[in-house]
């Protein structure tokens, strides 16, 4: 069972902060919000390894454009969290005609995540891919 | 004085007789007078220069050699001195023939031995003033070629001069890819080739894309095509065009290169397109939001209650109403940026428009406990017809100084403290009414207060995530206030409050 174990989210946008939490607290999973990623990493640093999240939700466009890169970036380089599976939920799927969709687990893995959804993702969708990720 | 074909033309049929013989004198003047010559006479040399001078042009001057007083050599040598075109013709007694060839030496164009027929005189008389019609013709042709020839060379260095000074870049490359001419714009454009003599290859310019454009100009087979593309060079962009100089009998005998910087439009060209990008993005995040509030509703996935349900929807709606906001303030702004904002001014007081705009925000302020004071000014009561003066009067558009009014107003209870306090001051200062607005509430960063009229920039942290907002509304205040020739300032301290201050010219009087 993949219940009751924590995920972290992180968004600047309060309703997908709210949204994406009664989606994924509708399953039983313990969900610890953050609107700024500088919080989150901190809040991760703080962590004692049994208290980690099993699973990391982030936005990308936050106060910067890159902030959602950068902060997946942080935790793969770091041996600690490296293992922590994240999934990309994001309004930006284009910025200037560059397309941001990956198409190739290689793109995936470019950006640091395991999974990547346009914003809104339907609460099916969303559930579906955590419990994968968490098996 | 005659000399230009003018004089020559005016002295056409008039005729000056120098004889200290009367019978001479008068027997001309009958003789010319009949065949339609205008006569004047004079007795001797000195009488025949003054005349000469006096009620000239003429076309011929009949003279007498030997006369008292100035000779008839000396006076057509003062006559012609003045008027190259005269026609001295010599009448002369028969012993003086010598002196009369000396006299055609000298530039007399005959003479006629005395005494004489009225047909010889008026024989030689015909044919010399043929010649001189013809050496006037010969001589006006002549002036007008020298004058066409200035012409030539002072267009030449007007075109020089135009091609000198345009500020675009012109190289001009002959078709043995040697440059023949560059202007001062070409050679600081592309500074390798400042300091060349012209004619110097095009192998000369470094920038590849430059020598392959003209070059491709140039190998054309057709030879007329004409190649435009966009190329940097340092900082800057220019877009070079390169026309095939087409002979007439065909073929092709060099290529002209015009650079413009386009460097300024590039500019615009990308603020452009990010602004449209970052519009996109803005709208994409209300409309996902409310798309996701609305899917969680109708999927089921949570078993909500009704009670649930309705917030979500509510969240919901409160999304699209903060995106028909940024809609209209989008087009407010792009109408002050089209110049379409049309301001309709009239002597308007400050105090009576922030008093009005306090009271409609004050149920918005009591259901987050905020107190709102407004200081200065009569109060709404004091709303002011046109014509009366109040020291906070102002001449502006009533509907933008609202619009700047309630942004500061929402935005003071928006961000203020729960249960806090906004205090409105309106005072004149100096030549400027200013309205201000303090809370005391979570402030500002100086790295956010730098760019917070930015368009849509909103400081984002854990504080301002839940509150709604455009990211316009700033931009707006700015932009209207500036078309009052006003200005907005803000002084702010994190975790004490914001305060905005906008000034507007106060009205005369």
């Amino acid at each position: 069972m993949t219940e009751g174990r924590t995920i972290f989210l992180v968004d600047d946008d309060h309703d997908f902060l709210e949204l994406e939490k009664s989606i994924l607290e509708s399953r039983g999973y313990r969900v610890i919000p953050f609107s700024d990623p500088q919080a989150a990493l901190a809040a991760l640093n703080a962590c004692a390894p049994q208290e980690r999240p099993a699973l990391v939700v982030t936005d990308l466009m936050m106060k910067a454009l890159d902030s959602g890169f950068s902060f997946t970036r942080a935790l793969k380089s770091d041996p600690r969290f490296s293992d922590i599976p994240v999934i990309i939920v994001t309004a930006v799927s284009s910025q200037k005609g560059f397309d941001f969709h990956p198409r190739t687990p290689a793109d995936l893995a470019a950006m640091n995540a395991e999974a990547f959804f346009d914003k809104p993702v339907s609460p099916e969708a969303l559930l579906a891919k955590v419990e994968e990720l968490l098996k | 004085m005659s000399g230009g074909p003018v004089g020559s033309a005016a002295a056409e049929a008039r005729i000056l007789v120098v004889d200290d013989e009367a019978g001479v004198r008068e027997g001309c003047r009958k003789v010319l007078a009949a065949e339609g010559y205008e006569v004047v006479t004079a007795e001797d040399g000195e009488a025949g220069l003054a005349r000469f001078i006096e009620r000239g042009p003429f076309a011929v001057l009949l003279v007498d050699l030997q006369m008292p007083r100035m000779s008839g050599l000396e006076l057509m040598r003062e006559a012609r001195s003045r008027d190259p075109d005269i026609l001295p013709i010599i009448i002369t007694a028969h012993a003086a023939i010598d002196t009369a060839v000396e006299g055609t030496k000298q530039g007399a164009y005959s003479y006629i031995p005395k005494p004489f027929s009225p047909d010889e005189l008026l024989l030689t008389l015909k044919n010399g003033l043929e010649r001189r019609a013809l050496s006037i013709e010969a001589r006006s042709l002549h002036e007008e070629r020298e004058r066409r020839l200035l012409e030539v060379a002072s267009e030449r260095s007007k075109s020089n001069t135009i091609i000198a000074c345009m500020t675009d870049g012109i190289l001009v490359i002959n078709s043995e890819k040697l440059v023949v001419l560059r202007n001062n714009a070409a050679a600081s454009i592309l500074p390798e080739c400042a300091s060349r003599p012209i004619p110097f290859p095009l192998e000369v310019v470094t920038e590849r894309g430059v020598r392959e454009t003209i070059s491709g100009v140039l190998d054309s087979p057709g030879g007329f095509e004409i190649l435009s593309r966009e190329i940097g060079i340092g900082k800057a962009t220019y877009m070079m065009n390169v026309s095939p100089v087409i002979e007439p009998r065909g073929g092709t005998s060099g290529a002209v290169a015009v650079f413009r910087d386009v460097s300024e439009l590039k500019k615009l060209e990308t603020a452009k397109s990010m602004f449209v990008s970052m519009v996109a993005h803005e709208v994409k995040s209300p409309l996902a939001a409310t798309e996701g509030w609305l899917n969680l509703v109708l999927s089921g996935t949570l078993k909500a209650k009704a009670e649930e349900e309705r917030r979500m929807i509510q969240r919901s709606l409160l999304r699209v109403r903060t995106l028909r906001n940024m809609v209209s303030e989008l087009l407010n702004l792009t109408a002050i940026e089209t110049g379409n904002f049309t301001l309709r001014r009239a002597l308007v007081d400050v105090a009576a428009v922030a008093a009005e705009v306090v009271e409609a925000q004050r149920e918005k302020a009591a259901e987050k406990g905020i107190t709102i004071t407004v200081c200065g000014g009569q109060g709404p009561q004091a709303a002011g017809g046109p014509g009366t003066r109040h020291a906070t009067g102002v001449l502006a558009d009533k509907d933008a100084l609202a619009i700047v009014c309630t942004n500061l107003v929402e935005n003071a209870i928006k961000y203020g403290r729960e249960g806090g306090h906004v205090l409105v001051t309106i005072a004149r200062d100096g030549m400027y009414v200013a309205v201000s607005v303090k809370d005391d509430g979570i402030g500002l960063s100086p790295a956010d207060s730098a760019k917070v009229f930015d368009e849509f920039y909103r400081a984002r942290n854990e504080q301002t995530a839940s509150i709604p907002g455009t990211g316009l509304g700033l931009s707006l205040v700015k932009r209207l206030t500036e078309l009052h020739q006003g200005t907005v300032s803000l002084s702010s301290v994190p975790g004490e409050g914001s305060e905005f201050t906008v000034r507007i010219p106060a009205a005369q009087g």
